[in-house]
């Protein structure tokens, strides 16, 4: 079972505030989640790597320069920019 | 009172030079107006894949052979996860438990082998700067491949964990996957350090200092924290585990975040990207692929030229120095004269390690051999040879250009002697001087000497025989 404390744990690693009401919804959700990959794990008891399911290797890309993206492109999402820059908050 | 043994280990940062970023085409040149080596993969935006650059693998399991690491037959990506703006995905992709190297040495001077953990391969975060009450952030760094090269607490002393990155320097310098600049941030290191009792084996509380970014910076912030552990040990208090940085203005090391903030990561293998298989046929290749290493070409320098080992170890600083010393030396009787000539009179013309780095000098090293073998040839003496190089250094002329054929074949014995008597009774002050006592007087009769045969005259050989006749 996944705890409050867990939870907020990981808001806290993912600079997420929580409220109470939404700290019991995220908890119900997050042990269902968890849940379905049990079934899942429980199904297919034999399957152990997971993590390469195709089979693939070596998928590698040539050390050849294609040019940048402009910057106006690059930055134009940005909600605050500066002199060329992305520009936030000061943390820490 | 206790004496205490620094335990200390490092974590190096170093940036690879490959042409393009490690999981996209942007190019990883340093510098540039902020932002404009970018592209969706390398800002993190929403729905783009990353892509591994061949050259990373290889140039990791390069330095993985050159530092005498096992290299993993299977290998994968994984995600560390932590927020903060330098890292647009809020996750670096790095390599948790299957790195591509592992267990590998570094031998230092005095024969200790600093081990070698592990080698992995990982992509740098963006430059943060903080200024006018806001974080600017420039992503041109962001994807630039590196590999992070962690070493066992094998280090015992400030001077061994300089020596220790100084031949990491000159190794990767050599293979040639990286220029290892500080100064530029494209070598930096972590350095974990914790004290113990002189002859105690279990290791005290280690602190970890950040991002150390020259040498000099190390050894200092070195210096500051074992004396502030020692301090703390000696009056019975404990050292925190801890992240510290430090300080150039005030010299000092200064907590960054306690134990209790330590990151928790949350590794996972990264799911965008396939499993590393290195074959022995790639492994191979790349063995061939390598230059003899630094360390192996002093001791050859040494062994089969004769060498001191302060010339042998001048000569194999960097690779184009090297190499120009071995074009320079093919053939000639005592490759000591080709080492003289460029520890000597190259060297003092080059400032800095940049230059010598480069090593782009006027003078040909095929010039340089043809010079020496006209040494080895008897037809100029050492002078000549001296001033000729300087002229070849100034013009980048050879040195059939710079010396006739009258300058050559050294002076006739009778006109040498001749000269000599001359230079005697010309400065019967500096005689007089000479059998008084002053040494230093010869010179003056030496110097009307080499003035009237032009330098070609062996001033070895003049000064010898200059007292001869003086004292006959």
């Amino acid at each position: 079972m996944v705890t409050h404390e867990e939870i907020l744990n990981i808001a806290n690693l993912a600079k997420l505030s929580v409220s109470p009401e939404e700290l019991d919804e995220l908890t119900k959700d997050m042990n269902e989640i968890i849940g379905f990959a049990d079934t899942i794990n429980a199904a297919c008891p034999q399957a152990s790597d997971f993590d390469n399911i195709n089979g693939l290797s070596n998928a590698f890309r040539e050390d050849i320069v294609v040019p940048s993206y402009d910057r106006e492109e690059i930055l134009k999402n940005a909600e605050s920019r500066d002199d060329g820059y992305f520009l936030v908050k000061k943390r820490m | 009172m206790t004496n205490y043994e620094l335990v200390c280990g490092l974590e190096t940062h170093i940036e690879l030079s490959t042409n393009t970023k490690i999981f996209c085409s942007c190019t990883t040149e340093f510098g540039g107006d902020p932002n404009t080596h970018c592209c969706p993969v390398c800002i993190g935006l929403p729905g783009t894949l990353p892509k591994l650059n061949k050259r990373v693998v290889e140039y990791a399991i390069m330095a993985g052979l050159a530092t005498n690491c096992e290299i993993s037959r299977v290998s994968k990506m994984d995600r560390k996860n932590y927020v903060y703006p330098d890292l647009p995905k809020a996750y670096q992709i790095s390599q948790y438990d299957m790195p591509l190297c592992k267990n590998g040495w570094v031998e230092l001077s005095n024969g200790r082998k600093i081990r070698l953990t592990r080698i992995h391969i990982e992509e740098d975060a963006g430059k943060l700067v903080h200024q006018r009450g806001g974080t600017y952030v420039d992503y041109n760094r962001g994807g630039v491949p590196l590999i992070e090269i962690v070493s066992e607490p094998d280090i015992r002393s400030i001077d061994e964990a300089k020596e220790y990155l100084e031949k990491l320097q000159l190794i990767m310098r050599f293979i040639g996957i990286s220029d290892c600049k500080m100064q530029e941030g494209s070598m930096r290191c972590d350095v974990n350090i914790s004290m113990r009792p002189m002859g105690t084996e279990k290791f005290g509380t280690r602190t970890e200092i950040k991002n150390m970014n020259s040498f000099a910076h190390m050894a200092k912030a070195m210096d500051y924290e074992m004396n502030r552990q020692i301090d703390l040990l000696q009056s019975g208090e404990a050292v925190v585990q801890e992240t510290r940085r430090y300080n150039e203005e005030d010299d000092c090391t200064e907590s960054m975040r306690g134990k209790e903030d330590a990151h928790d990561y949350r590794y996972f293998r990264e799911p965008d990207l396939v499993t590393i298989q290195v074959s022995d046929e790639i492994v191979n290749e790349l063995k061939d692929k390598l230059p003899e290493l630094p360390q192996k070409k002093a001791k050859r320098y040494m062994e089969d030229f004769g060498l001191p080992e302060a010339d042998a170890l001048l000569l194999t600083q960097y690779r184009k120095i090297s190499e120009y010393f071995e074009a320079a030396s093919k053939g000639v009787k005592n490759p000591k004269t080709v080492a003289n000539c460029m520890i000597g009179q190259i060297f003092s013309r080059l400032e800095g390690d940049g230059a010598k780095e480069n090593f782009a000098v006027k003078v040909t090293p095929e010039n340089l051999n043809a010079l020496v073998r006209l040494l080895d040839d008897g037809k100029i003496r050492m002078n000549l040879l001296k001033t000729t190089l300087e002229k070849m250094l100034d013009t980048g002329k050879a040195p059939s250009e710079l010396i006739s054929e009258n300058d050559m074949g050294g002076v006739d014995p009778g006109a040498l002697k001749a000269a000599c008597e001359q230079a005697i009774a010309a400065n019967p002050n500096a005689v007089s001087d000479y059998l008084g006592g002053k040494e230093k007087a010869l010179k003056a009769i030496l110097g009307a000497v080499m003035k009237a045969t032009r330098g070609r005259a062996d001033a070895m050989e003049v000064e010898k025989l200059l007292v001869q006749l003086i004292k006959k």
